[in-house]
């Protein structure tokens, strides 16, 4: 085992059974135990499926409620892309007991906030205010998977409002169209080739039925799960939940259509070389490019590899690619990084960052690629490279869990993926006993072996297919 | 040995003990002269340090400098090189960075505490013998030059800039703290920088900011000795006054064109003068009213009523000797006129006296319930800290603020409001295509400029 990391995990064992301790009861742990985070969790699943976390953490008067439902862009069929994401802006749009506007005043009225997101694998709902007003949170949670609205009229309203959200993620960002093109070519012909926004022609034709459709089918209790973290009592929270939601019926055929959902051939790349450029026209003064290799789904291993390589190689100002790339006496890059993109079903390894004005563009294609199939791997993941990464992510797990949110989000998220929020101890032993020869290898098999698309946005390209 | 100065924490016994609770947490040192003030939490085993300098942008011989000074640091030392600097510091997981306001400046870092002092000594190393290599430096010059150029596909960015340079005109606060493009290459003179740098470590007055664990104050000696701070002789503490006049008789509209854009930016606001930013709980409720969130009046009637809209945002702040207020937004070109239509009766209504009273109550009862929030993650209650006292200010106003913004009517609001925002006091502009200019003139007098006079 690597010492500092033991160390270093030592500390987060201590810090987070001190987390624990504000909530209630601190798990004695030991010198000689394995060391390991210890979140202070409390489980529930309802008759119906529904599945509830509690953290309790009695520090302020305040916490955070998250609602996950697994599902996303993914579950879209054609015809129907940005479903999802548009029912999103819907739950705020009015339900049986809290009319159209109501919702949203109600909570900030109480000192609270809201909002939502959604990607292709899951749509995440969130609120945090003061804990006294937990009974309330949870009625109206209940209140809109039951009573949803979807007024016509209020309908047309937000289309309106998800073609200017579109406007801004995509048709006027370049940042935003290199990354849309991006998805679009390495997932192609699979449910994550596109956008979670959805195409400006499904979006016209979404209707109120195509809504309410998604919504029966997939917001029901069976695929939700909610995590509550702040100053509340977990049975209390049982309590309250259990009379607000255990009246919803479970979806009976949610296992089948999920498990059409799921099939992994839906997902798998269609073709194992990928090899291509892409030139697409845009406003940007000096090339904008991505550089996408297929890449592993979350969960094995080697997509934890994975995130270490990448920020071996693209994380911060000692990187590699920005030390030689950009830190370096004739830049080639003004910016760079690296992103291990990982989904339920499949992945994406990138590099992408924006040209050095006047270095060719075509001159740096060539150069990236051959500092990846010849240098990359053994000069940038050295033991001290990928001591580093671990000791960021450690780091970044403290930030992570000072919130209530941010721990309701921390185990929520591993709640839905993996069907466990336990699942972190896995996660932190594995990124504790990754080795420098593994993050090599994997360098070695998914970016020196492989092939890529290489995609750039400027305004002097002339655009290809 | 840490001398404790008395706590200065004065707060009147309101229901709210939480906020007594955390204030307990917060204590003041002398540290040999320079003045820290530290809060308590042991839930983490990090730290945050900010160190608060009394001067920012408006000290610039050249523009940009404070900003350049502070930000290249790590570009090299008398002994390390920007890589040894930086994998050092990156290596242990450490944030560090400026951030340069006209006003003041900051420098923080953050960090674990038990690697505090190896990377405190190469904090302090980089503030005491940074050398800007010439090297190094033309290169960041080069760099940010490419990246203001880049700005176009930024559109939201360059209307910001734009609305900036426009609506502050004639102030000391116009100018950008990063320079213009036409700046950067004048910034490529090591010599200069490290002149700054020497302004900012022996002469500006100075003062930490430390949230964390107990054992982080073991930093002092560091501090004392290595970075070399201590109250004797950095006494420096700006402090520039700025009158404006008061003859805008409507509205000033900008039309700022920027190629490829089917949406149009819009920026709507002043400058706010020192006595339009004293009412810190009127205007922080005015701003929640107009823009602060999901149901403030402008998402409602822009995005909820009319769909014009994804976001709406507005705010009314002051630094310590002035102000702004901000509405901005952005529509598709085709909505411009309506949405300017809509925000004009808005604010007309409110210079009336005509407040929604729903919304108001929303805003009010958003604002008293999320209190505690402020207190949720130290780093974001050190801001405040910081904030209060830079403008001078008690932090019994913090701690009492939900008793104070009981007191706030909405007819002090409605007051406060007609007057920051408004309409014919206003600077509007709209970043967009030159297409606009005919339905724009239909508010008055439109001036065109081109974006990159903004870069």
């Amino acid at each position: 085992m690597n010492r500092s990391l033991f160390v270093l995990f030592s500390l987060a064992l201590f810090i987070l059974s001190s987390c624990s301790e504000l909530a209630k009861k601190p798990e004695a742990t030991s010198a000689s135990e394995r060391p390991t985070i210890n979140l202070d969790v409390k489980k529930w699943e309802l008759d119906n499926g529904l599945r509830l976390l509690v953290i309790e953490d009695n520090t302020l008067p305040i916490m955070s409620y998250y609602t996950f439902y697994e599902v996303g862009g993914r579950h879209e069929g054609p015809g129907t892309t940005g479903a999802t994401h548009f029912l999103e802006h819907m739950m705020f749009r009015g339900s049986k007991n809290y009319p159209p506007q109501v919702f949203d005043s109600t909570i900030e009225k109480l000192g609270g906030s809201t909002n939502a997101y959604t990607n292709f694998d899951m749509t995440v709902y969130y609120e945090s205010l003061p804990s006294a007003h937990l009974k309330r949170m949870i009625e109206m949670e209940a209140d809109r998977v039951k009573g949803l609205l979807l007024v016509p009229e209020l309908v047309e309203k937000e289309r309106q409002v998800v073609f200017e959200e579109r406007k801004m993620r995509y048709e006027n960002s370049p940042d935003g169209k290199l990354y849309l093109r991006m998805m679009q070519e390495v997932f192609k012909d699979t449910p994550y080739g596109g956008s979670v926004i959805g195409e400006v022609e499904d979006l016209k034709k979404l209707t109120p039925d195509n809504l309410r459709s998604f919504h029966d089918k997939f917001y029901v209790p069976n695929n939700m799960v909610i995590v509550i973290a702040g100053d509340v009592d977990a049975d209390d929270v049982y309590s309250l939940v259990k009379d607000n939601f255990s009246d919803i019926p479970k979806a009976e055929n949610l296992k089948e259509l999920k498990s059409q959902n799921d099939d992994k051939q839906k997902y798998a790349f269609k073709t194992k070389n990928i090899a291509k450029e892409i030139k697409l026209n845009g406003t940007s003064r000096t090339p904008l490019f991505m550089y996408a290799f297929q890449g592993l789904p979350i969960g094995p291993r080697e997509s934890y590899v994975m995130d270490i390589l990448s920020s071996v190689i693209g994380d911060g100002e000692s990187s590699w690619l920005n030390q030689t790339l950009v830190k370096t006496r004739y830049p080639q890059l003004s910016s760079v990084y690296a992103s291990n993109y990982t989904l339920q079903h499949n992945g994406v390894f990138f590099i992408g960052g924006e040209l050095s004005n006047k270095y060719s563009l075509s001159r740096f294609k060539s150069n990236l690629n051959n500092l990846i199939k010849k240098n990359m791997c053994d000069q940038a993941v050295t033991e001290r490279t990928v001591q580093k990464t671990k000791n960021q992510y450690l780091i970044g797990f403290f930030e992570g869990l000072k919130t209530n949110a941010g721990v309701a989000h921390f185990a929520g998220l591993r709640e839905s993926f993996f069907g466990d929020y336990k699942e972190y101890k896995k996660e932190i032993e594995i990124y504790e006993n990754i080795t420098t020869s593994e993050v090599k290898d994997a360098c070695r098999k998914y970016l020196e072996s492989a092939e890529g698309i290489f995609i750039s946005i400027w305004d002097k390209n002339k655009e290809t297919n | 040995m840490l001398k404790l100065i008395t706590l200065v924490l004065i707060y009147s016994l309101t229901s709210i003990s939480h906020a007594a609770d955390i204030s307990s947490k917060v204590q003041k040192f002398d540290w040999d002269g320079l003045e820290v003030v530290w809060v308590e939490d042991e839930r983490f085993p990090t730290y945050d340090v900010s160190v608060y300098f009394a001067d920012g942008a408006l000290s610039d011989e050249l523009k940009g400098d404070t900003s350049a000074a502070l930000g290249l640091l790590s570009l090299g030392t008398t002994r390390y090189s920007q890589k040894d600097l930086i994998d050092h510091l990156e290596f242990f997981g450490v944030s560090s960075g400026p951030y340069v306001t006209h006003e003041y400046s900051l420098y923080s870092v953050s960090g674990l505490v038990k690697d505090s002092i190896p990377t405190f000594k190469r904090i302090c190393h980089m503030f005491a013998d940074a050398t800007y290599p010439k090297k190094e430096l033309t290169r960041e010059i080069k760099r940010s030059r490419d990246a203001t150029l880049n700005l176009v596909s930024d559109k939201s960015t360059i209307a910001s800039m734009a609305f900036r340079e426009l609506s502050l005109a004639g102030s000391p606060y116009a100018y950008p703290v990063s320079a213009k493009y036409q700046d950067l290459l004048k910034l490529n003179n090591p010599k200069h920088l490290k002149k700054r740098l020497a302004y900012f470590n022996n002469e500006v007055y100075k003062r930490v900011y430390i949230s964390g664990p107990k054992e982080i104050l073991k930093i002092k000696e560091i501090l004392n000795q290595e970075c070399g701070w201590n109250g004797k002789t950095a006494t420096f503490k700006r402090d520039q006054k700025f009158e404006k006049s008061d003859d805008q008789s409507q509205p000033k509209i900008y039309l700022v064109t920027v190629p490829g854009s089917n949406q149009a930016q819009v920026r709507i606001g002043k400058l706010m003068s020192e006595e339009e930013i004293q009412p810190l709980e009127t205007i922080e409720l005015l701003s929640t009213y107009l823009g602060g969130g999901f149901t403030s009046l402008l998402m409602r009637e822009l995005r909820s009523s009319r769909g014009l809209v994804y976001g709406a945002g507005a705010f009314a702040a002051g630094q310590k000797h002035y102000g702004r207020g901000v509405i901005q937004t952005s529509t598709k070109n085709e909505s411009v006129k309506e949405l300017l239509t809509v925000v004009k009766g808005l604010l007309d209504d409110l210079k009336a006296g005509k407040v929604r009273q729903d919304i108001f109550d929303v805003s009010k009862g958003r604002l008293e319930g999320s209190y505690p929030f402020r207190f949720e993650k130290s780093s974001d209650f050190l801001q405040q800290l910081i904030y209060l006292d830079h403008i001078d200010t008690k932090y019994s106003r913090f701690l009492n603020f939900p008793d104070e913004l009981k007191k706030v009517s909405s007819e002090d609001m409605a007051k406060w409001g007609g007057r920051i925002f408004d309409w014919n006091k206003l600077t509007i502009v709209v970043q967009g295509d030159k297409s606009l200019e005919k339905e724009l003139s239909e508010f008055g007098k439109v001036i065109i400029k081109n974006y990159k006079e903004f870069l």
